[in-house]
């Protein structure tokens, strides 16, 4: 029998949100992480029951609507508070709340010392909230709200340390970037109601209906879906949206690691394959999804190579990552992008958290040029790094190799089945990989190997330095998102068979043995290179600071200078006509108009008041004159 | 006697006693121009009633008459309180709701 239990999925987290935000400052922090912890808890185990329910459904009958009550009816808009519960929204909400639940706990640690513990979970547990609503809503609204609620709980958490000025401008940066999404979206929103008359799925999302309404490739059809894909561009941090995530970093890194990548930045991901009907009957604004994906992927591996913050590092990484994710999307192929989506977040949320653990154990340090030589004071993190590292660079047989390939494979398909201009993606993937495998072992090799070169509290030398493992509240998670790291990609198969009745658009031709041998040998050899190339240039030796002046390691490090270029074309025309619209409206209409409305006020009366001069004679002549005025008038009357 | 000749001296009294009222500083003098205004009236009022054959007139002259009165009344107290505090009697000092 098909469960759906989204409702008290969403409840429990919305609960925690609201006692802890409400009380949580009186509480002590044990009680906080239960109740925090615990909601998310429950939700992944109702999160598992329903997709348990779900496998013994016949695939054609996966999907139980919750009908909550009717939300608003204006005239002929009507839209409905409901949730779903299909493979999809099955998939999403136990990614959700599974890696939601292992970073909760894992924060209990990270965030022990920190006074602002209470709202940190309260806003955590929001979030989780949100995010829930956005996979497991039943309309385009909801969805809206959701992605609202996570834009909302992203800028409250990368601004968590008010106080700090480069916080409060990151989470400014980012909500500003994503609102430009959220206008693409609401305008998708105001498309789709008037061609389809209703926002819920299923009057939108079925075959039928859509190529009943839409011829393919039909001008409002691409407008729809290429401003549903600037939603996905601005969440997901694609190009050209893509500048908030590498700031996002201010944020504690636990929320780097739920929200940065393993959750809210899937969101994008899960709109696409969500509307992927919409899609399928556009096929040219697929290729636009793929494309960005593709173009986005190498731009940002590309950046990440010579980056020395670790957690910008990472952040590139992600944004890379998403672009595979797209790619694989825009290949027709949404299953393949969502079983990255899931690996991605095991090992992307693991990386996040070992780098966690390091900056907790260094005193607050991100610069990898100031570590070095940690691997024998943290063992634990270093495996675990180095596990999510070869996840990442797909490597046989851990997670990622099984997702990425089945991307690159994808790929392949696409090219024979739908032009050639797949082919140049997939060289575009298997270059990536290559860089991936570089960056994230070059990160690894400087951080942990060698030398210590920072000046964490303690000694000069590392052996005698107060440096030691995270405590096992931060370690947990860690090893058990290692563990999912390895046998994450070998569920493939049922993965596929679980959602691809739901998202496979087309009959899908297999590639001929070689041709996948071909692509699966390339991508590891490709991976294995740029592993050891990265071990000849860092792992081999001692880091040493070099002054680099070549031009494209200054264009990569300046990531490509687009923050400037935004800076000059847009902020500050948009600084300047604020600062005119400011004098202008404010100073001189609003303010000068308010206070000529106060002097035409005086200057009357001071010019009426001439008329009181205190003699009584003058006031008598005044009725004199006003009386023979009358008797005047009345005489000159015809 | 045509009614013209009464309505004459009517309108004569009544302007000797406005400009009386302008022009004269004592207050007093000018409750006596504000009479010899009123009485004017009176006599215009009685004129007509006489000429039109009709009552409207003289009644309304008893008004008159009787408000003249009671104002002279009250205007004369208060004249008296004024002098009474300030030992004035120029109206033109009083003009201390100057605004």
């Amino acid at each position: 029998m098909l469960l759906n239990l989204t409702p008290w999925i969403l409840l429990f987290p919305f609960l925690g949100f609201l006692s802890i935000g409400l009380i949580g400052r009186a509480l002590p922090k044990a009680l906080i992480t239960w109740i925090a912890c615990g909601t998310v808890a429950i939700s992944l185990l109702l999160a598992a029951a329903d997709l348990w329910s779900m496998i013994s459904v016949a695939p054609a009958q996966r999907l139980a609507v919750w009908y909550g009550w009717n939300w608003v009816t204006a005239g002929s808009f009507k839209v409905d508070f409901a949730l779903i519960n299909d493979p999809l929204t099955a998939i999403m909400l136990l990614v959700v709340t599974g890696v939601g639940f292992l970073i909760h706990v894992y924060s209990h640690g990270y965030m022990h010392d920190d006074p602002g513990f209470w709202r940190y979970f309260s806003y955590l547990n929001f979030f989780i909230f949100a995010m829930c609503l956005l996979v497991a809503a039943d309309n385009y609204l909801f969805l809206l709200i959701g992605w609202a609620g996570v834009g909302l709980a992203s800028y409250l958490l990368i601004g968590f340390w008010y106080t700090r000025p480069s916080a409060v401008a990151a989470a400014r940066k980012a909500f500003v970037v994503n609102v430009i999404g959220d206008f693409g979206m609401m305008i998708a929103i105001f498309l789709l109601f008037e061609h389809f008359g209703t926002l819920a799925y299923g009057g939108i999302l079925n075959r039928r209906i859509v190529t009943h309404t839409f011829a393919a490739n039909s001008g409002v059809l691409i407008a729809i879906t290429l401003l549903l894909f600037l939603a996905a561009t601005a969440k997901s941090a694609q190009l050209p949206l893509h500048v908030w995530l590498p700031d996002a970093m201010e944020g504690p890194t636990p929320v780097s690691a739920l929200i940065h990548a393993a959750t809210m930045v899937t969101a994008g991901v899960y709109l696409v394959a969500r509307s992927q009907v919409l899609y399928t009957q556009a096929p040219a604004a697929l290729g636009v999804v793929a494309w960005i994906g593709g173009i986005t992927a190498i731009f940002a591996a590309s950046i990440g190579l010579v980056q020395n913050d670790i957690k910008r590092i990472l952040a590139y990484s992600t944004i890379s990552q998403l672009g595979y994710m797209f790619m694989a999307e825009g290949a027709y192929d949404y299953t393949a992008g969502m079983f990255h989506l899931m690996t991605h977040a095991f090992f992307k949320a693991l990386l996040f958290l070992a780098a966690g653990s390091v900056i907790h154990a260094i005193g607050g340090e991100q610069d990898i040029r100031k570590m070095g030589g940690l691997w024998k004071k943290l063992p634990y993190t270093f495996w675990t790094f180095v596990v999510a590292g070869l996840a990442i660079s797909a490597i046989f047989p851990f997670a990622g190799f099984f997702s990425k390939d089945e991307i690159l494979t994808a790929l392949l398909k696409a090219g024979l089945q739908y032009g050639t201009a797949y082919y140049a993606l997939w060289a575009i993937g298997l270059i990536t990989a290559g860089l991936t495998g570089f960056y994230i072992f070059r990160l690894i090799f400087v951080t942990f190997l060698g030398d210590y070169r920072g000046t964490a509290p303690g000694a000069a030398h590392i052996h005698d330095s107060s440096i030691h493992e995270s405590p096992p509240v931060m370690i947990v998670p860690m090893l058990i998102l290692a563990v999912l790291s390895i046998v994450g990609g070998w569920i493939f198969t049922p993965f596929s068979n679980l959602l691809a009745p739901q998202l496979a658009p087309a009959p899908v031709i297999s590639l001929p043995p070689s041709l996948q041998g071909l692509s699966i040998g390339l991508s590891l050899l490709f991976a294995i290179g740029g592993i050891a190339v990265a071990w000849l240039m860092y792992g081999r030796q001692q880091w040493r600071a070099v002054v680099n002046r070549n031009p494209l390691y200054l264009l990569l490090f300046n990531k490509y200078y687009i923050d400037e270029l935004y800076h000059t074309i847009i902020v500050q025309p948009v600084v300047k006509l604020g600062k005119a619209a400011d004098t202008a409206i404010e100073g001189l209409t609003l303010d000068g108009g308010s206070r000529a409305i106060g002097w035409i006020s005086a200057r009357t009366s001071s010019t009426l008041r001439l008329l009181q001069t205190g003699y009584v004679r003058n006031y008598a002549l005044a009725f004199l004159v006003g009386a023979v005025l009358v008797v005047l008038y009345y005489v000159a009357r015809p | 006697m045509p009614p013209s000749a009464y309505l004459i001296v009517s309108a004569v009294l009544f302007t000797i006693g406005g400009v009386g009222v302008l022009i004269r500083r004592n207050p007093l003098v000018m409750f006596m121009a504000i009479e010899l205004m009123l009485n004017a009236v009176n006599l215009s009022f009685m004129t007509f009633s006489r000429y039109l054959g009709s009552a409207d007139g003289w009644v309304f002259v008893f008004l008159v008459l009787t408000v003249a009165a009671a104002e002279v009344v009250v205007g004369l107290a208060i004249i008296v309180s004024i002098f009474r505090t300030r030992h004035e009697v120029d109206v033109d000092e009083l003009n201390s709701l100057q605004g």
